[in-house]
């Protein structure tokens, strides 16, 4: 192997850990929703458009910097959530149905009109928050002369990834030390037995709408300094997060973040190997493949193995 | 089940009602414009050049006295919705003439209807190369094709850059295939090799693999198509990446509208780019409507703008020599068109297998400090070109 | 009356284009119908066999393209793509039924989906075959006048109607909701649930592969983007169906009018601009949180709310 390919190659496998850990925390909302409720969620991205345009306007009105409009926006998608759980989909979920799935109906509506109200509030433009970070990267070169490879290290990028991991161990110990959050996850793991241990069942489902659209609002607040908004920009969020979901497992925190990796990385070398072009088929073939084979996802192989929760 | 069928009915009826009344003191213009959706940001951009169009028309006294009051109609950048609008506009409003649709998807649907109904139809600001290959009498086009839209980069490298080779990216779309096909074509003419040629999807966020690969192949030239913003997240990237290409060209769209300098900030710098139109062009009215658009919207408006903005005038210079407002009437006028708008000058031919397009002078535009700058051609260009481009190590 | 209502319907639509509608009224009927197919097809897999599809764009791209390559490769007409599709279609949905009917629920609904979204990546990429992201358009429509395409799409909304009426009403149509009901019970009686499964599938995938080969002749022009889309296909499919009633023989018809029909009267009001969009979606959740089963399927609930008496159905 060349120098100029083991470069290509790290710089790949990088971009494929830094884009699998921010695809991670976009999905982390949609397994813990997933898991509780069993319900498709296909609002979730205009969720995340929600937050990005939050963080929009604190940094173009106020100037705060995107990063710290995450603790802004989280709690404000927080109410969203227990809002649009407490008074749309809980009434509908209540009701015994032909099909459960009516609720996509309620998911596409949500969506729609959220979607819809951007446009009308901030029109059709192309937004971003230009930071002035916004295109710095660290280079193996200026620190180490006479290396072989150059590798480089975008900085919004990285700050991104590092507070993504951080919310995401946030998220895992709220699940795992904490009674509520353990009771968000009896819920998620078996409803009757949660139902029989006294656990408060719908309250759990309105407080995880709320946690998932908080975390995938903060996902929003991080992604905006590397990438832009607009209106209509939430429906491939809502893809990526499904495969990712189903890919780890759900409602599993470890689970995501090992499946964001693994998309991550996958995406990135289908763009390098093979094509850019076909990245996309390869995301949703391992997401059917996942399906088939690893049906529980990720995080039932480490259960039986007896690594994680 | 019976009372059912009344609510059918019910709905039914309720759209039958739904036909306009026509009022007899102004001309009606409906366009069909995407106004939700993803490409609602350019169907934003051309209604409020047509609107601004209208304001000064009407001021000088509208068309044969009669005042234009335009509307404008969702397509969503759905083809069905497209189509749907403009049958209406045929059928219930007695419409004689269609302007506008921006994707090119739509465009087609509405070319097929207003060539089968007979109603002139001009295209505004679709690029596909076939819209005005298919042998349509009713169907104009008042911008470039595509395959004409990176002329003047082309010219540019030929006479400037001669590269000796070039890497091809370009967005999975029409749009963007067809660009990149006529790039690879036009690299032949000035003795580039194609060193290496790949699309991505729409929306995508990571370019960085890609673009490592690019990086390894080190051509002179790296030539990108794209519809949007997905021209700064390149631009950023190849910074961080430190790619020194002799040069990197765009094929307008995406790096030609002013996004593209606010998002990729100073990895902008330098970039040439094709475009249609800018503010800085001598055309009669050019630089006053670029100066109204900025002060109403706060930017410069693209191409799509000014092409929409012309669009109008070209309509209503054609209502206006029209021996009667009937649909042929006014296709026989358009025909004859021979106008010099803020777009440049307008007409329509028929030459290299196309019907009734304008071919106009497409223009290479450089980054320069923050501000795009006309660079090619020469007789057109508002500042000198600054080539050979600094390495991104030196810059700063 | 009530039995004989199919036929007064189909009577009357039949007699639609003697009224000399405008060409606008008859492309919105066209769609409308076009739309009661694909929603009359959806409900055959996931109404009645409780399977949900989130990916019949697949079919309906693969309809679409069929025709469209006949006319495109083979230089033949794209009408030809009716019995051509039956084929194709039937091939590509076993193949998904193979990969995707081992799964249940959600995780079902979430492969079809990707099995849609494949689709379109693969259309898109296969330039050499598909012609790409350049789509194919055919040269000259078959008719400039709506009446030929108006009866084409009815007689096949017609057949379908019988078709699904007459499976429904058979043995297969109890093994159908057997399966939806409790799939282990139904495979404990004896059923061969994949079997069935299976069959619903296809039935659905070809019917709706039909509306695609219509929708390219009709249209005259497609692209991977337009007749593959997750949402403008796939999504509304089950909106059709799930606002017209699940399980419900006229609830598709009812839901193709309410989103063909009413999406379209709600887009033309006048200085209502883009917001049309909310006014629509607020629409919809008000009807799936009022009829949770639909509007065919919670009649009886709607009479009573508007204070008509009620018979139990």
């Amino acid at each position: 192997m060349t120098a100029i390919q083991t470069e290509v190659l790290l710089q790949t496998l990088i971009s494929g850990v830094l884009l699998g850990g921010l695809y991670a925390l976009i999905a982390l909302g949609m397994t813990i929703i997933m898991g509780v409720m069993k319900i498709i969620n296909l609002a979730h991205g205009e969720l995340m458009m929600v937050g990005m345009y939050i963080a929009f306007v604190l940094f173009s009105w106020l100037h705060i910097d995107p990063y710290l409009s995450v603790f802004i926006a989280a709690p404000f998608l927080f109410l969203l959530g227990i809002g649009l759980q407490k008074y749309l989909i809980n009434p509908v979920m209540k009701v015994d149905s032909i099909l459960p799935e009516n609720q996509v109906i309620l998911t596409v509506g949500i969506g729609m009109v959220l979607a819809n109200l951007a446009t009308i509030i901030f029109q059709s433009d192309y937004r971003q928050t230009p930071v002035s970070y916004g295109t710095k990267a660290w280079y193996l070169r200026d620190y180490w002369k006479d290396s072989p490879v150059d590798i480089s290290l975008s900085m919004p990028w990285t700050v991104s990834f590092t507070m993504a991991l951080l919310i995401t161990a946030g998220l895992w110990f709220f699940l795992t030390k904490t009674d509520m959050g353990k009771s968000i996850r009896a819920t998620a793991q078996d409803l009757d037995a949660a139902l029989l241990m006294g656990v408060n069942v719908e309250r759990m489902r309105v407080v995880t709408f709320g946690l998932g659209s908080a975390l995938v609002g903060a996902a929003g607040c991080l992604f905006i300094p590397i990438y832009y908004i607009y209106p209509d920009i939430g429906g491939q969020f809502t893809l990526i997060s499904f495969v990712i979901t189903i890919l780890g497992g759900l409602g599993s925190t470890v689970g995501a973040i090992i499946g964001g990796l693994i998309l991550g990385l996958f995406e990135s070398l289908t763009a390098t190997y093979v094509g850019m072009g076909w990245a996309p088929v390869g995301r949703f073939v391992i997401f059917v493949a996942a399906l088939i084979f690893i049906p529980g996802g990720v995080a039932s192989l480490l259960r039986s193995r007896k690594f994680g929760k | 089940m019976k009372h059912l069928s009344w609510v059918v009915a019910v709905i039914f009826a309720f759209t039958l009602f739904a036909v306009p009344v026509f009022a007899a003191d102004t001309f009606d213009l409906v366009i069909p414009l995407p106004l939700t959706g993803k490409p609602a940001k350019f169907g934003e951009i051309m209604k409020r050049s047509y609107e601004l169009a209208a304001e000064e028309i009407n001021a000088k006294g509208g068309v044969k006295g009669k005042k234009i009051a335009l509307s404008f109609e969702d397509s969503n950048g759905k083809p069905e919705t497209a189509r749907a609008i403009v049958e209406k506009l045929i059928d219930s409003k007695k419409q004689p003439v269609i302007v506008g649709e921006y994707t090119s998807s739509c465009a087609k649907a509405v070319a097929a209807v207003a060539e089968e109904r007979k109603t002139p139809y001009l295209v505004v600001a679709s690029a596909d190369d076939d819209i005005t290959q298919k042998n349509y009498k009713y169907v104009f086009r008042q911008n470039q094709v595509n395959a004409h839209y990176g002329d003047a980069v082309v010219s540019f490298l030929k006479e400037v850059v001669k590269p000796k080779t070039i890497a091809i990216l370009h967005e999975s779309t029409a749009f963007g295939t067809s660009g990149a096909d006529a790039m690879a074509k036009d690299a032949a003419s000035f003795g580039a090799k194609v060193v290496l040629r790949e699309k991505f999807e729409n929306g995508a966020i990571d370019f960085k693999p890609l673009l490592s690969k690019v990086k390894a192949a080190q051509p002179d030239v790296i030539y990108t198509v794209a519809y949007a913003n997905e021209a700064q997240l390149i631009m950023k990237q190849a910074k961080e990446l430190r790619i020194d290409a002799k040069l990197y060209g765009g094929g307008a769209a995406g790096f030609a509208i002013p996004e593209f300098i606010k998002g990729a900030q100073d990895a902008a710098e330098y970039v040439v780019s094709a475009t249609l139109w800018t503010p800085q062009l001598n055309y009669p009215g050019a630089k006053a409507f670029a100066d109204k658009y900025k002060t109403k919207y706060g930017d410069y408006p693209s191409y799509h703008g000014a092409s929409a903005y012309a669009a109008l005038f070209v309509t209503a210079d054609a209502l206006n020599r029209a021996k009667n407002w009937t649909q042929d009437g006014i296709r026989d006028a358009l025909k004859a068109t021979n106008l010099k708008t803020a777009y440049g000058p307008v007409k329509f031919e028929d030459k290299e297998g196309y019907q009734n397009q304008n071919f106009h002078e497409t223009l290479a535009i450089q980054v320069q400090k923050g501000e795009f700058e006309t660079v090619w051609p020469k007789s057109h260009a508002s500042k000198p070109y600054i080539y050979p481009v600094p390495s991104w190590r030196d810059r700063k | 009356m009530k039995k004989h209502i199919t036929y007064i319907v189909l009577g009357l639509l039949a007699l639609v284009p003697l009224l000399g509608l405008s060409s606008y009224m008859m492309h919105i009927l066209i769609l409308v119908i076009m739309w009661s197919v694909i929603g009359m097809a959806w409900n055959l897999l996931s109404g009645y066999c409780g399977q949900v599809s989130f990916g019949h764009a697949a079919f309906f791209g693969v309809g679409a393209y069929t025709a469209g390559m006949l006319y495109s490769k083979l230089g033949i007409s794209g009408w030809w793509g009716f019995p051509a599709s039956v084929v194709v279609v039937a091939v590509f949905a076993l193949g998904i039924g193979y990969i995707c009917l081992r799964l249940r629920g959600p995780y079902f609904a979430l492969a079809t989906l990707a099995m849609g979204v494949i689709f379109r990546i693969v259309a898109e990429n296969l330039v050499g075959v598909t012609g790409g992201d350049l789509g194919i358009m055919l040269r000259e429509r078959t008719w400039i006048d709506k009446t030929w395409y108006f009866y084409i799409i009815l007689l096949v909304a017609a057949v379908t109607y019988y078709l699904v009426r007459k499976i429904i009403e058979s043995k297969l149509g109890y093994y159908f909701v057997a399966i939806r009901e409790d799939q282990d019970a139904a495979e404990s009686l004896g059923i061969n649930t994949t079997k069935y499964k299976t069959i619903a599938l296809i039935l659905s995938a070809v019917i709706t592969g039909f509306a695609g080969v219509f929708y390219t002749n009709y249209m005259g022009y497609i692209d991977p983007k337009v007749v593959f889309a997750l949402h403008d296909i796939s999504i509304i499919t089950i909106m059709v169906v799930m606002v017209g009633g699940v399980a419900t023989y006229w609830g598709p018809v009812v839901g193709a009018i309410i989103m063909v029909l009413l999406a379209e009267i709600i887009r033309s009001i006048p200085k209502l601009g883009t917001a049309h969009h909310t006014l629509f979606g607020v629409l919809l959740i008000v009807i799936i949180i009022f009829l949770p089963n639909g509007i065919v399927g919670d009649f009886s609930k709607l009479k009573r709310l508007f204070g008509m008496r009620s018979p139990a159905p």
